[in-house]
């Protein structure tokens, strides 16, 4: 930090030219220098790894027969009808996910943006979701959702809605719905929060002149409020669509992919495949594939989306 | 910059340092206890106190994740010295130079000769050593509440058909609410459940996972038997596709399925919830023959150990008279030793009882490879499918043949 500490007390003047630019040239990445090699160890050799690996026959408990196979496990992929099977399931995991965190997270901000008493209080109380660990959230919903004991089977039955108790995660027809619904609980805070910060930005002005030109509540929701938040929104989309489609925890701990493959996603697969089975080799090319494929989506919808939110 | 440097440098320092406490005469042991206090640490305290110029490190490694552990650590290089192992693991540790043989310490060992008899020959090693050195072992058995049995004038049964008499009689509503919230049998249909269908299905003679074994009519009838249960009698619980060991106790403990299969490492928290109404007997004889799941467990000095000899000294102190005791205590299962066997109080007699008449048909899964991948996920998921009707019975045991028999 030599060099640091004497730019501050002494003005850039007093050195010879060439001494102080290149401490100013070099600082910078002096300064980064801890954070990227971090990022480079921990997030971007793993990456490579992972590309390597799926060029391989990489079983972990065969260590002497790792061999070269080029893209034999990517062919093997698109045979297996397992991959097939999670890959619907992401589909629908990720096209239910987003979109009720969204509407349920815009309806949220929208309501806590009104003048209440104890606004600040709700304001807190709607993060509990979002700040909960996954596990914790993935075994309350295990009990909820309880052919025996949950109380959502409890309340149906009273209810008179269902006959029978439904075992919601037992079932391969509603499991990956429970957990759907389980996650959009845990991350419409996220767009809540978001849409809030996104709507204080918005000045009272143009309510006030949109009021006085004679505009319904729906038409200043639709031309002030919304282009208001779109950037946020655009953002927040992207943001919980990479972690939604990733996030394997609360499938993990509520039915670890089953019944069967009923709630099997590709990162979950990929995650088994590895973790479980040891293949180490099959399970990376799963996961590169799956990185290609949410690349190709994000690529996509910034061209798309992100034009139109300009 | 300099900083940075000397926190990398105060880093590596920290691990060498870290490195050198393990080195000699340290023995890192991993093994995996349900029980959340540590019993380990008498046994550690009083190894120590005979042995001075030795440390055990014990760590209790959470079972979810037992092999996941030990199979990256050691391509990590980072094994234990010793570890408890199940034998399905073993193939596996084999093949990959793992485990260290331990004939020659077993021939110099007093103990040897007080370890039940067929211990040794049922852990011996794929290619004819011996690596493991048995430590505990349970056999698995039907739990029954003999009040509901008695209460319906049923005997525990003895046949396949007796169990799903008993169990269709056994599920019923006893609540007045006009909806069955007792069922016949609590089935494992989650990780674990291989042994559930095991009895059902393996009894069957000529029923084996050798090739055609499970695709023959026997074995496509045992499966279909279990899937019939859940499907047409209902007598297991709707939740039981995804029901594993906490699910499946919990629901027999609170009285919601009369009937269900573990072994004795359980008994006394049943009894703790069900006193008398609790009891046990073998698992019913089901076409023809009987099959139940001998739940062994071992230890083991991996090949990567630094001190063998302390590592062994350990693991042989484990299973003597007197220490076997005491370890098994702490797990609820049954010593390997004859002294310990001889006087053992721990379990109420009649579970004991119904663990010594199953041993003659209590079997273990193959010595193979294939074997994790079986229990971790074959078995499970395509349990699971056949259960809810997206494959049926047949297509199940051709996938599990296919796995044994590519």
């Amino acid at each position: 930090m030599l060099s640091g500490d004497m730019t501050m007390t002494m003005t850039s003047s007093e050195w010879p030219s060439s001494r102080a630019a290149l401490a100013k040239r070099v600082l910078p990445y002096a300064l980064l220098s801890p954070a990227v090699i971090v990022t480079l160890a921990i997030v971007f050799f793993p990456m490579l790894q992972a590309a390597w690996m799926s060029l391989h026959d990489y079983i972990l408990w065969k260590p002497n027969a790792i061999s070269f196979v080029g893209l034999k496990n990517f062919f093997a992929a698109f045979h297996d009808e397992v991959f097939w099977i999670s890959l619907k399931h992401t589909v629908i995991w990720i096209g239910l996910t987003i979109p009720s965190q969204l509407l349920l997270g815009l309806v949220t901000a929208l309501l806590l943006n009104q003048e209440f008493p104890w606004r600040p209080l709700a304001r807190a109380l709607i993060i509990i979701p979002w700040a909960l660990p996954s596990v914790v959230i993935g075994l309350m919903w295990v009990w909820i959702y309880d052919s025996n004991y949950g109380i959502l089977n409890d309340f149906l039955l009273r209810m008179n809605i269902i006959q029978d108790s439904v075992p919601w995660l037992a079932d391969p027809d509603t499991a990956l719905y429970a957990i759907i619904l389980t996650l959009t609980w845990q991350g419409f805070p996220f767009f809540a929060v978001m849409i809030l910060a996104g709507l204080q930005s918005i000045p009272r002005s143009y309510y006030e002149a949109a009021s006085i030109d004679g505009a319904s509540k729906w038409r200043q929701f639709w031309h002030i409020t919304l282009p208001g938040i779109s950037g946020v929104l655009v953002t927040a989309v992207l943001l919980r669509t990479i972690w939604v489609a990733n996030s394997i925890d609360v499938i993990y701990v509520m039915t670890g992919g089953g019944p069967g493959y009923a709630t099997y996603t590709l990162p979950l697969y990929a995650f088994v495949k590895a973790r479980t089975n040891l293949d180490f080799g099959y399970g990376s090319s799963l996961a590169v594939l799956f990185t290609i494929m949410l690349l190709g989506i994000v690529v996509v919808y910034l061209r798309k989306v992100g034009k139109g939110a300009d | 910059m300099k900083k940075s440097l000397s926190v990398a440098a105060l880093a590596a320092a920290m691990m060498i340092c870290g490195a050198a406490a393990n080195a000699e005469d340290t023995v890192r042991f991993w093994y995996h206890f349900d029980n959340a206090d540590n019993p380990m640490a008498d046994l550690v305290a009083k190894f120590e106190a005979k042995n001075p110029g030795i440390k055990i490190k014990a760590e209790n490694i959470p079972w979810n994740s037992y092999y996941d552990n030990l199979y990256t650590s050691i391509i990590a290089g980072n094994a234990p010295d010793a570890a408890m192992v199940k034998m399905h693991a073993q193939p596996r540790l084999v093949e990959m130079g793992a485990l260290e043989p331990i004939d020659d310490r077993i021939a110099a060992w007093d103990g040897a000769s007080d370890i039940q008899a067929n211990l040794f020959d049922l852990t011996k090693g794929p290619d004819g050593k011996q690596y493991y050195l048995p430590v505990q072992y349970v056999v698995l058995y039907l739990y029954y509440r003999a009040d509901m049995f008695k209460e319906l004038g049923l005997e525990p049964p003895k046949t396949c058909d007796d169990f799903r008499n008993a169990a269709i009689k056994l599920t019923r509503d006893t609540n007045g609410d006009g909806r069955n919230n007792v069922y016949g049998f609590g089935f494992r249909g989650g990780k674990g459940g291989h042994d559930h269908w095991g009895s059902l299905v393996l009894s069957r003679e000529g029923v084996s996972f050798d090739k055609s074994g499970l695709t023959s009519d026997a074995g496509v009838a045992g499966t279909q038997f279990v899937v019939d249960l859940f499907q047409k009698d209902k007598v297991f619980p709707p939740s039981a596709p995804n029901d594993g060991f906490k699910e499946v106790t919990g629901a027999f403990k609170a009285g919601t399925t009369a009937m269900t299969i573990h072994h004795i490492g359980s008994a006394n928290d049943m009894v703790a919830a069900l006193g008398d109404k609790v009891s046990a007997t073998t698992v019913p004889e089901c076409g023809g023959g009987r099959w139940t799941s001998f739940g062994d467990e071992s230890t083991a000095v991996f090949s990567s150990a630094k001190s063998k000899d302390a590592a062994w000294k350990w693991i042989a102190f484990l299973s003597s008279a007197g220490n076997n005791k005491e370890f098994n205590e702490s797990t609820g299962q049954l010593p390997v030793t004859k002294t310990d066997s001889a006087n053992w109080t721990l379990h109420p007699k009649r579970f004991v009882d119904a663990t010594i008449e199953s041993l003659p048909f209590a079997h273990m899964l193959p010595n193979r490879p294939e074997t994790s991948d079986f229990v971790n996920t074959e078995w499970p998921v395509n349990m699971q499918r056949a259960l809810t009707g997206e494959i049926t019975a047949k297509e199940m045991n051709e996938k599990i043949d296919k796995l044994f028999n590519k």
